[in-house]
This record gives C-alpha cells, sequence and structure tokens, in this order.
C-alpha cells in the first residue's frame, strides 16, 4: 500500500498556492474584499465561515470556474489567472459528487485521463491503484445510481486522486451525508491526506469539520479573512469577536459590560473575575469572553446563577443559567443534578478570560 | 375483515377507472380502426353503409402499386423530409437550448427569445405557407426538398426549443464543471456528458417532431409538387373535382399511420421518460 501511495506522488512538484489580494465582484456586488492566504506544499487547509461569505466562490476561483476580478492566485509558482481549469492541475471533489451518472465507476475516474489521451493500460492501472487506495475494486463495473452515498462520495474522491493533480480542491464534500457517516468519511479523507500529502484546499461551513481535519483554518465573514491559524490557535486566541463566536461548539459566552475596579460588571447583572485589567482599559466599555467549558462548578467564591436548563449528554452536563439578566451557557465535566430555578456557584477560569474591545471587536488581551 | 374492507373500495375504484380508460381508448381509436377498416372496404360497400363487408385489397394494390399511383414515392419523399428535418431542428434546438441556458446571456435575452418561439409557434402554418413559398422560389428551392426540410425545421424548432431547453437546464451544473475540470472543452461536454444524460428527451423531442413533420400539410402542399408530395399531400389528392376515392385515401391514410405507429411502439419509453423527466427528482 505504501509504495502504492508513493507512485502516486512520485511525478507531483512542490504545490504551494499562493492567494494575493484576490477579489471578486458579481456586476456591481463585490463578494471578496482582497483576500490573501499562503498555502505550503501538502498543507490541509480549510476555507470556513457562515454561508455567503465567499469561501466557495473562493475556490471555484482557484478551480478557474470564476473569473478572477483583480489579484493573482498562484499554483506551485505559476499564476493561473487566466488558466482554464483543466491546466491548473487541479481535482475538485463536488457537495453532489457530480458523478457521471451514465459512466460506470472506472469510467468516472478515468474520464480525465481519457480526455488526455493516457492510454487505455495505463488509465486501467491508474483507476485499480486508487479504488485500492479508497477500496472501491468490488464497484468499479456499478453505476452512480447503484451506489450508496458514502461510497458515492468515495468515488468522487477517486476520480480526484486518479489525476495525480498538485491540489486537490474540496467543495462541501459531506454535507450531503448523514451524522454519523460525516464523521467516518472525516476521519477517512484526513487520513487520506496524511498518505498522499497532497495539498488540499476544503470549503466547509462546519466549525467542527474545520476544527478536526485542518493544518490551518482560514476563517471568512462577508468577502473578507476574519483569521487564519491552526485549529487550536484559533480557539485559544481568537483575534475578533467573530472568531471568538464562530469557533467553538457550544459557542463562547459573549457579554457586554465594563471593568471597574479590576472586575468586569456586565451590563445584565453580575461581577466576573478578572486576572489582570489590561492597560488603559480601568473603567471601559468590552466584551468579556469565556468557553462553556472554561467554568468550575460548585467553587464556594463563585457568581451566583439560576439555572434555566440542564441538558445532560452523559459524559458531560450543558447547563444554561442566568446572572441577572444576562444568559450563560457552561457545560462541565461532572454531573450537574440542580433543577430549573436553583442556584448555583459558577466561577470562569480567568486564565482562559477573552476581553474584545466593543468598538472595534478586536481582541484586547488573554491572560495565557 | 380489515382486508376486505380495504379491498372493496379499491375495487369499486378500479371497475370507474377502467370504465374511463375504455370510453377514451374507444374515443381515440374507433376513428383509426374505421378508416383501416374503410381501407378493406369497395367505394359502394361504404357509400351504402354496409356494416358487414367482405373485405377486398384492391385499394391496398391499388394505392401501392397501380401505375397511376405515386404513393410509394410519396412514402418516400416523407421520410426523407421527416429525417432531414427532424434532425437539423433537433440539432439546432439542442445547441440553442445550451447556450441559453449555459453560456451566461442576461435573463431578459433567454426570456425574450423563448416568448419569441412561442409567439412565432402561435402563427398558423397556412399564414407563413404563401409567404416562403415566395420566398423559396426566389432563391430557386420551390419543389425541392430542401425548401420543404428548411420550412418544417423552423416550424419545429419553437416546440424541440422549448423541449430541449428544459432537458438541457436539468442537467446539473456540477457535471459540467466537472467535465471542465476533467479536461474537457466546450464540444466534448456536450458529446460526451450532456447528451447521454439528455437522450431520453432527446428521443422524446425527435419523436415528436418527426410525427409534426410527417402529419404536415398546408405547407407541404405549397413547397411542393408531384415529385416532392408528401404523403398527407398525396392523400388530399384522392379528393378530386367529380370524384372523391374515399376508399383509397382510407387505404393509404392506414398506411401513412404505420411509420408513427412503429417510432411510437419503439420510443415510447422514452417519451414518457424524457417527457416527465426533472417532474419529480
Amino acid at each position: 500500500m505504501r509504495r502504492t501511495v508513493e507512485q502516486f506522488r512520485g511525478s507531483t512538484a512542490m504545490a504551494q498556492v499562493t492567494i494575493r489580494n484576490v477579489k471578486k465582484s458579481f456586476g456591481a456586488v463585490d463578494v471578496i474584499h482582497g483576500v490573501s492566504i499562503d498555502i505550503k506544499d501538502g498543507e490541509f487547509v480549510i476555507l470556513v465561515g457562515p454561508s455567503g461569505c465567499g469561501k466557495s466562490t473562493l475556490l471555484r476561483m482557484i478551480a478557474g470556474l470564476e473569473q478572477i476580478s483583480a489579484g493573482d492566485i498562484e499554483i506551485g509558482s505559476r499564476v493561473v489567472n487566466d488558466l482554464p481549469p483543466k491546466e491548473r492541475d487541479i481535482a475538485m471533489v463536488f457537495q453532489n459528487y457530480a458523478l457521471y451518472p451514465h459512466m460506470t465507476v472506472a469510467d468516472n475516474m478515468g474520464f480525465s485521463l481519457k480526455l488526455a489521451r493516457v492510454s487505455k493500460d495505463e488509465i486501467k492501472t491508474r483507476v485499480a491503484r486508487a479504488a485500492e487506495i479508497l477500496g472501491l475494486q468490488p464497484l468499479l463495473e456499478r453505476y452512480p445510481r447503484q451506489l450508496s452515498g458514502g461510497q458515492r462520495q468515495r468515488v468522487a474522491m477517486g476520480r480526484a486522486i486518479v489525476r495525480d493533480p498538485q491540489v486537490f480542491l474540496f467543495d462541501e464534500p459531506l454535507s450531503n451525508l448523514d451524522a454519523k457517516l460525516r464523521v467516518a468519511m472525516r476521519t477517512e479523507i484526513k487520513e487520506l491526506h496524511q498518505r498522499l500529502k497532497t495539498t488540499t484546499i476544503y470549503v466547509t461551513h462546519d466549525q467542527i469539520e474545520a476544527m478536526t481535519m485542518a493544518d490551518k483554518i482560514v476563517v471568512m465573514r462577508d468577502g473578507v479573512v476574519e483569521q487564519v491559524g491552526a485549529p487550536l490557535d484559533l480557539y485559544d486566541r481568537p483575534e475578533n469577536l467573530f472568531v471568538a463566536g464562530f469557533i467553538g461548539s457550544p459557542s463562547m459566552n459573549l457579554i457586554k459590560g465594563k471593568i471597574e475596579g479590576g472586575k468586569f460588571q456586565a451590563d445584565g447583572g453580575g461581577v466576573f473575575p478578572l486576572a489582570s485589567v489590561p492597560a488603559g482599559y480601568e473603567g471601559k466599555r468590552v466584551i468579556y469572553g469565556t468557553r462553556p467549558e472554561h467554568f468550575v462548578f460548585g467553587a464556594p467564591d463563585g457568581i451566583e446563577a439560576k439555572v434555566v436548563v440542564v441538558e445532560p449528554t452523559g459524559s458531560e452536563s450543558m447547563v444554561l443559567s442566568r446572572v441577572g439578566t444576562t444568559e450563560l451557557t457552561t457545560v462541565f465535566r461532572e454531573r450537574v443534578m440542580a433543577r430549573p430555578g436553583e442556584t448555583i456557584r459558577i466561577s470562569p477560569d480567568t486564565r482562559l478570560v477573552h476581553l474584545f474591545d466593543e468598538a472595534s471587536g478586536k481582541r484586547i488581551v488573554s491572560a495565557h | 375483515m380489515s382486508r376486505a374492507l380495504a379491498l372493496k373500495p379499491g375495487t369499486g375504484t378500479a371497475l370507474v377507472r377502467h370504465i374511463i380508460l375504455f370510453i377514451v381508448a374507444a374515443i381515440t381509436l374507433v376513428p383509426v380502426i374505421w378508416v383501416a377498416a374503410a381501407g378493406f372496404r369497395t367505394q359502394i360497400s361504404l357509400l351504402i353503409g354496409e356494416f358487414l363487408f367482405t373485405p377486398v385489397m384492391t385499394n391496398f394494390t391499388e394505392v401501392l402499386f397501380s401505375k397511376t399511383s405515386d404513393f410509394l414515392l410519396n412514402y418516400r419523399n416523407s421520410l426523407i423530409v421527416g429525417i432531414a428535418s427532424t434532425i437539423l431542428c433537433v440539432g439546432t434546438a439542442t445547441l440553442a437550448a445550451w447556450s441559453l441556458n449555459r453560456m451566461d446571456w442576461p435573463k431578459w435575452v433567454v426570456h425574450v427569445f423563448l416568448a419569441w418561439a412561442l409567439v412565432f409557434h402561435m402563427i398558423p402554418s397556412i399564414a407563413l405557407a404563401g409567404a416562403w413559398f415566395g420566398m423559396m422560389r426566389t432563391i430557386g428551392l420551390d419543389n425541392s426538398f430542401l425548401g420543404l426540410i428548411l420550412a418544417h425545421a423552423v416550424l419545429n424548432l419553437p416546440m424541440a426549443l422549448w423541449l430541449m431547453a428544459v432537458f438541457v437546464r436539468d442537467v446539473p451544473v456540477e457535471l459540467v464543471e466537472a467535465a471542465r475540470i476533467d479536461g474537457a472543452g466546450t464540444p466534448t461536454i456536450l458529446g460526451q456528458v450532456v447528451l447521454p444524460i439528455i437522450a431520453p428527451g432527446l428521443a422524446a423531442t425527435s419523436v415528436l417532431t418527426f410525427l409534426f413533420s410527417w402529419n404536415e400539410f398546408a405547407v407541404a402542399l405549397t413547397l411542393t409538387m408531384k415529385q416532392t408530395a408528401t404523403v398527407p399531400v398525396a392523400i388530399a389528392k384522392f379528393a378530386q373535382d367529380y370524384e372523391i376515392q374515399y376508399t383509397q385515401m382510407a387505404a393509404s391514410a392506414a398506411l401513412s399511420i404505420l411509420p408513427a405507429l412503429v417510432l411510437l411502439l419503439v420510443a415510447q419509453r422514452f417519451i414518457v421518460k424524457g417527457l416527465t423527466n426533472g417532474a419529480v427528482k
């Protein structure tokens, strides 16, 4: 198996992708406002963001399916702005798989090679190799309609790897699968990347997918890159309110208020502890961010909170509570038996509190 | 018990349904059978309205083999015009449908184009026949197959365009994009990806186009003469000033149904599949 994989990588040169100040407008509407991203050879990069943020459009521009309005896209060290898709040495996996319904699995996978006038024997060998990697050998003579969703997804990936491209592009490839299969395919794609080490750009709106699979995440909103970084960097040090709220599930508590006397005074009531006050922020308005899993349950000097809902999942308990009118979502490893209306004492871990400037939404300080 | 209860209304509805189907089938088939049967009668038997008659083959032999009859020639003409105009019409319609759906025209261009096609389709063909006769004469295409082929292709183009526009639109855009990434140019995408997928629709449209050409009378009558006349024109010629040869007319009408019948039997599967495609995903 190992040898098979190496044969696949044999011909591939260094394939870094550089996106430099790329813009896209449809008529008068600007959908991407100058995006720059550096993707290293062999890196698994995920573009993530809410729908309409421009992530799919950016991917389609890399693929050559959309014109670039301004800026440059380089694959390898070649500017590909004006090259048609077939000359960019990329392969793409679509959300709905886009398998040719009238061709067998083998023909689907070999179609690009056939168009490139590769000899029949060579096509057969390469399709067989890809089928071996993905466990598709028994399905080669079947038609797409005879396959399950997961199998179709795998054929779509097979069609991509047969070509041995410099870059794989995935456009929300798992969103048509049911929850269980999605988790399984997530692992499979990650493993495939670890074996093939082909540069991969993957688009999703699911931040869990992004967190679990990526080497590097690009968070986008409204056609702008909000933050680029390794998954845990984004989790630990979100640079702004949007990333703070977007990464992590359940999402971070973001509370409005101001700093008074070295503590955070929430507008809705409640005083929250701070490790230290960032210089010049005493008496200023800020947003206090703390993740649901960064609370201590039952701390004697904790904040008094009134329980609204308790959702036990077995491994942990999610508690929605109120301090004054401030709503707090918290997740505890221990089992919480509190009933709605009861008062509990909770205390945020001050080392893991994030502060954001209310006006700019930018991160002020992190205690670690 | 519950089974009997479940069955009873079922059989009742089935009976009603079959009666309705029978009536519809009768309305459709009786005239055809009557015409076919008339082809086996003598003129006298038909005119005195005999119910039981002794079948004769003379009408058919007369129509097919008599020296004065051109029916086989007309049959050949109809086939030539029908096949050629269908290929021309459906080919043009498919390319136009592709262009309208996939080539980033402003929306209004597409709408105006399709609406105009529909308006054109509403003009009775007889209204065009005179003008076309003049035009064809000027460019020397009167009394030629090419003239009639062009005319039939144009007559059927709106319908073919509307049908093909729906079929082409239903081909998922991702398939076309996947093919483009796989390295296919537009001709390859059309030939190897789009056409195989819309084959049922293409077959349905072709059959309908062929049948319309096969049955078309007004324009064929205007643009053809003895040598190029098609079957409907020939059938009409049995009604002459002093005598209407009902039985020979019936015999040729019966013969003219044959290709349509064969085509429908062969292609029925495609037509139903093609015309209902996309209605339900």
